[in-house]
């Protein structure tokens, strides 16, 4: 088994058992350091697959920054009557564990199926190869000429998201009448 | 059991990994009742999606992957950021984020 491998495995069964704490932890500050676990884990796999720059921007972006919106607002919360907090009803819950194998036999099924589909790799194309700067240095090129419309779009997203947010938690609670 | 399944590392793997992370978040939207976890699952399967695209775009040798990678962290701390607005909104007027207020949202 070489490091390449142990690496992957090790990095899957870190991420799927903090993503299933994720869903199964009663607490949910331990749900948020969970997926936090699970972030920390992506990202790694990232830079298994030779992407350093976006590991870093996932690193700080998701494990930093959402996260401790995440844990801030959870603390704001007084949730000791909100421990238990799972579906009620055994067969409506029967049904949505149902669905969701299915969907998951369905995507392995497809994935298994199309595996011979997958042409050998023939262009090994020297940027996502290199050591990492020629990597980022490309990503900045057509992230600033071919994606610029996108890029700027993003930005004007984000204006009105921090202003939207700010007015939704200024509000006193919704459409209710007090 | 052939042995090379578990040596060779392939794209299957990477997208295999990404499915069973993306059928976690979803059970998670489904089974849990408070909106919070809910939003923390909805980041999960978020991720997963990331994941397909970096091993796709190793696999073809093409950057457009990690470019769509930036576009889906920027839209996900968006809806993060406005969910937990409502959230907060909730909270104020009900002091519980259970998910079945948002049954009350109406008019």
């Amino acid at each position: 088994m070489t490091a390449d491998s142990f690496l992957f495995w090790f990095l899957a069964i870190v991420t799927v058992t903090s993503g299933l704490s994720v869903i199964l932890m009663n607490n949910p500050i331990y749900s948020a350091l969970s997926l936090a676990m699970t972030m920390v884990g992506i990202s790694a796999l990232f830079i298994t697959l030779n992407a350093f720059f976006i590991a870093g921007v996932q690193l700080i972006v998701y494990a930093g920054a959402v996260m401790v919106l995440f844990t801030m607002v959870l603390m704001l919360f007084d949730l000791k009557h909100e421990m238990q907090a799972f579906v009620k009803g055994k067969f409506t819950g029967f049904i949505k564990v149902a669905s969701v194998g299915l969907l998951a036999g369905l995507l392995v099924g497809a994935i298994l199926m199309s595996v011979g589909l997958f042409t050998e790799k023939t262009t090994d194309n020297p940027v996502t190869f290199g050591t990492g700067m020629e990597a980022t240095k490309a990503l900045g090129r057509i992230l600033y000429t071919k994606y610029l419309l996108g890029f700027e779009a993003l930005g004007v997203l984000l204006l009105v998201i921090a202003i939207g947010a700010v007015a939704l938690s200024r509000s006193k609670g919704g459409t209710h009448e007090h | 059991m052939n042995i090379s399944i578990i040596t060779d590392i392939t794209l299957a793997h990477y997208l295999i990994l990404a499915a069973v992370l993306f059928v976690i978040g979803m059970a998670g939207v489904l089974l849990r009742r408070n909106v919070i976890v809910l939003l923390m699952s909805i980041e999960l399967m978020l991720n997963s999606v990331n994941l397909t695209f970096i091993a796709f775009s190793k696999y073809l040798g093409l950057l457009d992957g990690h470019i769509m990678v930036f576009f889906v962290m920027t839209i996900a701390a968006a809806e993060a950021a406005v969910g937990l607005a409502l959230a907060v909104s909730i909270f104020k007027r009900f002091k519980e984020v259970n998910i079945r207020f948002f049954e009350h949202l109406k008019g």
